[in-house]
This record gives C-alpha cells, structure tokens and sequence, in this order.
C-alpha cells in the first residue's frame, strides 16, 4: 500500500447534515458528488466515495471506465462510461459512494477535486465544512481518527445505505 | 473527535488573492451566505467589506448553533483567512437600517447604523445576506407572558454573553422547570442548554411523535439520556398564568392531547387535536422553538417577492440595480449548506452582471437555471 496515497474521512461522529459539502461540491462540480442522507433514526450524514484499495466499482465496470489512477484515486472516464445500461458500479459500491444522474452523464462520482489538487487546492468539501468533520488524510491517519463514536454512528449509516435483508423463508411446497 | 486539519476557507474557488479589479462590494451579513459571497469575490479580486450586527462574524454558525456543533474557533480561523489573505474588511456591529423594520434578535448588539442608499452609493455591488432572524410565535392565549422565551431568544444570550456582558443578560434557569416546545435542532439545543445551566427538570413537548421529529430519534434518544423528559402527541393551547406573586408570569402551559392523522404535503403524518383529553405541565419557563422566519429590510423595495419567483432576469439580482440577494433572507430558513450555495451563485451572478455591464455587453447575459425548489429542500 502507497502509504502516501490521501482519501476523504468524514467523521460521522462530528457531521451536523448541515449540507455545506454537498452545496460546495455542487457548485464546484455542477452534478454534487458527495450527498447527504438521512437514516431512520434521523441521523444526516453525507455518503461518498472512500476510494478503497480494492475497489468494487472498478472490477465491475463491464467498459472499463472506472480505474484506479497513480495517485490511489478511483477515477471515471465519462467517455467509456456514458451510456451504461448495467450501472453496475453503482449496484457494486458497498458505500453508496456512486450515483446515478439520470442525464447524459450517467454516473457521478468524487475525483478527490483532481482539478483543484492539481492547482495546490484541497477538495472543496474539505475547506468549506464548519464542522471541522472532513478530513483529507492518508489511510493511516483516517484509521486513527475512526473513534469508538464514529464508528457506531458510521454502522447506522451504512445499514441504512446497505440495509441487511433477511431473507423471507421459502415456501413449502404442496 | 479532532477538527479537521485543513482550515476553513470561504475563499476555496481559487487557490489564492487574485490581482485586485479595482471594483468593490458590500455584503450585508456575516453568515454562510455572506462569508460564501465574499469569499468568492474575494477570489475574483473584488474589495469586499461585510458588515454584520453582530459583534463577530459567523451569523447563525456562531450565535444560535451550539460550539459543540460548529467549533467557533474554526469559523473565526476562516474569517481570519478573509481578513489576513484576501483583506475582506469586516464592519461588525453595523446594521444597514430601515426605519419601518421591526427589531429582529441581535439588534441590540449593534451599535452603528448605516443607510442602504449610502451603502449602493459607496460600492459597485451590494450583496443582501441578511438570514432569519424573526422566530414564530406559539400564538396561543398567554404567549406573551413573563419568562416565556423564543428559541432564538433563548440560545442567543448564552452565545452572545461571552462577547458583551454588559448588554446580554443569559435567562437563568438553575433549578427551575423548563418546558420547550418543538422538535427540531434548535429545540434540541434548546433543551440541552437549560440541562446544562441546571434546570431541575426539562421536558420536550411535540405534537407528533417521535418518528416525525425533524430532529431524529437518535437526537431523543441523547436528549433523554442526559435526564430529560420526551412527551409527544400533544400540542400546547393555552400559557396558564400564576397567581399571586406569580401574577403575569408563566405557571404551566395547557397541551391538549393528539393523535396522527393522514399524511399532509411534505410526507408526514399529521398531528390532529383530540378535543376531551386536555392536561396543565407546570412550568417557571417556556421556550417555543419552532422556528425562524425571514424578515429582511427593504423587502418591498428591493422587490423580494419577485426575485423568489425568479421575475426578475438577472439571477438573484433585486429590483435596485446592483443589489443581490442570497440565503435565507431569499429563501427563508433552511440549512447552512443551502445558504453557502444561494451565496455562491448569487456572487457569480454578481460578477458576471459587473463584469458584462463594463462592457456594455449585458444582453450577452446568458439565463443561468434558476436554483430550483428542490435544491433549496
């Protein structure tokens, strides 16, 4: 593992829902990239793209659109990508972190701000959260911040994005 | 839980100052809308001079949400990059002033007064974020009691009292019973505001139930952990007034009991009031916490009403030439992250509208969408 290699933390335990994240990448990136849901139990917290290791998205793109680039980001390439009729990428995130637009362009996804970072800028979601709950941060680091709280309310989350269905029993047949 | 360790930076458009434009721009408030504007103006090379009422910038980021939400600290290290790097002027306890305008909270941390006329006079542009600051009423018999508060009346002075003790005055609740009424996030602060200045016994009323509560379950759940009282299924209809010594002050508040109804326009169940079962919570103090609404200055004038139903052809542009309107004070109350985004487009409408009228190139101006009702949920 590139030990260098810097992905987004939201800690759950911090977040308010307060959407400034979602508004920012909005406004940077026209379709937002990161979205705020909502659970249940009413906690607000923004779902997005980890940009695993191994990255699920990336072994189930059937064109080939989604790659892992130099730097450790999950990137699309909207040229292969659009058009897909599978949206298997989606189906496959185990974090709900890929997310159908409905137009032309039919997935969006985070780039960690590619063109920002480039210029020597932090994602935008990153510099405009009040919270202080987003953090641009290597995987160690992101380790070391999942506290005992975060981790509770990041279980919440994820049951609702991935709910666990237990399956009704079969039918007796006769 | 550590603060992130990439500052907070309104200015986060560009990487750095840009050459100046020799153009400036007055903002009027220092919330999320009008720190989003300056510091997007800032990118451009505008000179930007935000003025606020209060005595710190941050608006409602600061003074209604409690620091255990957003750490002050890191919104005051954001306007220091404004007022440091980019040299965003800060004019704080200025209120820009209409004589027909009520008093809204926070008025009296003010202490200068500067007209508007003046203000378009002395700046290119003007950016109207002036936010919500008139809560609603319990509008019931007895409303206007002693020791009965807003929520905003009530979060505002523990905020506030630690820039100005002389004029702000905390409401004491110390071994009193504080009985809010509401289910939202400020209701929420609210509640765990009189516990921790040791209220002997906080109660929450809602007259839904705790399913339809804007502020979750989990929220409840942490509120009753800390020794409060959850009631729901009733909604308050009468302050009942004490007796004697207690003659014009609050005794308890009369709820009639509720039960869910058929599901209203935003999805959820409605609550509808059962008409025998009727019961007195005693109560010292009552906060009403159901919310805020928006009473910008010069509303008519600057024809907010138009801009709201996108009349008017240049986006977020009000009917003075030059003067723009973004987040709550357009839109009413809503979240932080709609009201950083109404600033941000209302800025680049801003400087598209400088920037073209220069040329005299206006009717080049290209329709941008309108923010639709959908992304200012």
């Amino acid at each position: 593992m590139a030990s260098d290699e810097k992905i987004l933390f939201i800690d759950y335990a911090r977040c308010i829902g307060c959407e400034s994240c979602e508004s920012a990448c909005r406004f940077v990136h026209g379709r937002p990239r990161i979205n705020m849901t909502r659970t249940v139990g009413g906690i607000m917290a923004p779902v997005y793209c980890r940009h695993c290791e191994t990255a699920a998205c990336v072994k189930g793109c059937t064109r080939g659109a989604l790659m892992k680039s130099a730097d450790g980001t999950v990137l699309l390439n909207p040229v292969l990508c659009a058009g897909c009729e599978t949206k298997n990428c989606i189906l496959a995130c185990p974090f709900g972190g890929i997310f159908c637009t409905g137009l032309e362009d039919a997935v969006a996804k985070c780039d960690l701000c590619q063109h920002r970072r480039a210029m020597g800028m932090a994602p935008a979601c990153v510099e405009i959260c009040p919270c202080g709950a987003m953090h641009f941060v290597t995987r160690e680091e992101a380790q070391a911040l999942a506290s005992p709280e975060y981790e509770a309310a990041h279980k919440k989350v994820m049951d609702h994005v991935r709910p666990v269905i237990v399956p009704l029993p079969r039918r007796q047949k006769g | 839980m550590p603060i992130s360790g990439t500052p907070m930076n309104f200015a986060f458009a560009g990487s750095g100052p840009a050459r100046t434009n020799g153009r400036s721009v007055a903002v009027i408030g220092a919330g999320p809308s009008g720190l989003a504007a300056a510091g997007f103006l800032s990118c451009l090379g505008y000179q930007v001079d935000v003025y606020d009422k209060l005595p710190k910038p941050g608006g409602l980021m600061v003074f209604g949400i409690p620091a255990e939400r957003i750490p002050a600290e890191r919104i005051a290290q954001g306007v220091e990059i404004l007022s440091g790097r980019y040299g965003v002027r800060f004019h704080p306890g200025t209120k820009i002033c209409d004589r027909r305008q009520a008093d809204d909270t926070g008025d009296e941390l003010s202490t200068r007064c500067i007209d508007l006329d003046e203000l378009v006079r002395g700046h290119d542009a003007v950016m109207l974020c002036t936010g919500s600051w008139k809560p609603r009423r319990l509008n019931i018999p007895g409303d206007d009691l002693k020791n009965v508060y807003t929520g905003l009346a009530f979060l505002f002075p523990i905020r506030a009292a630690q820039y100005d003790k002389s004029r702000m005055s905390s409401i004491d609740v110390a071994g009193k019973n504080v009985v809010v009424v509401g289910a939202g996030f400020s209701a929420i602060d609210v509640a765990h505001g009189a516990l921790g200045q040791g209220a002997a016994r906080v109660s929450l009323i809602y007259r839904r139930t705790r399913r339809e509560a804007p502020c979750g379950t989990h929220e409840i759940e942490q509120f009753e952990a800390a020794g409060g009282q959850w009631l729901e299924l009733v909604t308050p209809i009468r302050v009942v007034e004490g007796e004697g010594e207690r003659l014009g002050q609050v005794a308890g508040i009369e709820c009639i009991q509720c039960h869910l109804g058929e599901p209203d326009e935003d999805g959820r169940r409605s609550a509808v009031p059962d008409s025998c079962a009727k019961v007195v919570l005693p109560a010292d103090i009552i906060v009403g916490a159901i919310g805020e609404t928006a009473a910008p200055p010069f509303a008519e004038r600057l024809g907010l009403e138009s801009v709201r139903k996108n009349e008017i052809h240049w986006l977020q542009m009000t009917r003075m030439d030059g003067v723009f309107v973004a987040g709550d004070a357009l839109t009413g109350p809503s979240k932080i992250g709609k009201a950083v985004y109404s600033g941000l487009r209302a800025a680049q409408s801003l400087s598209r509208w400088l920037t073209l009228r220069a040329m005299s190139r206006e009717l080049e101006y290209r329709e941008d969408a309108p923010i639709r009702r959908e992304d200012l949920r």
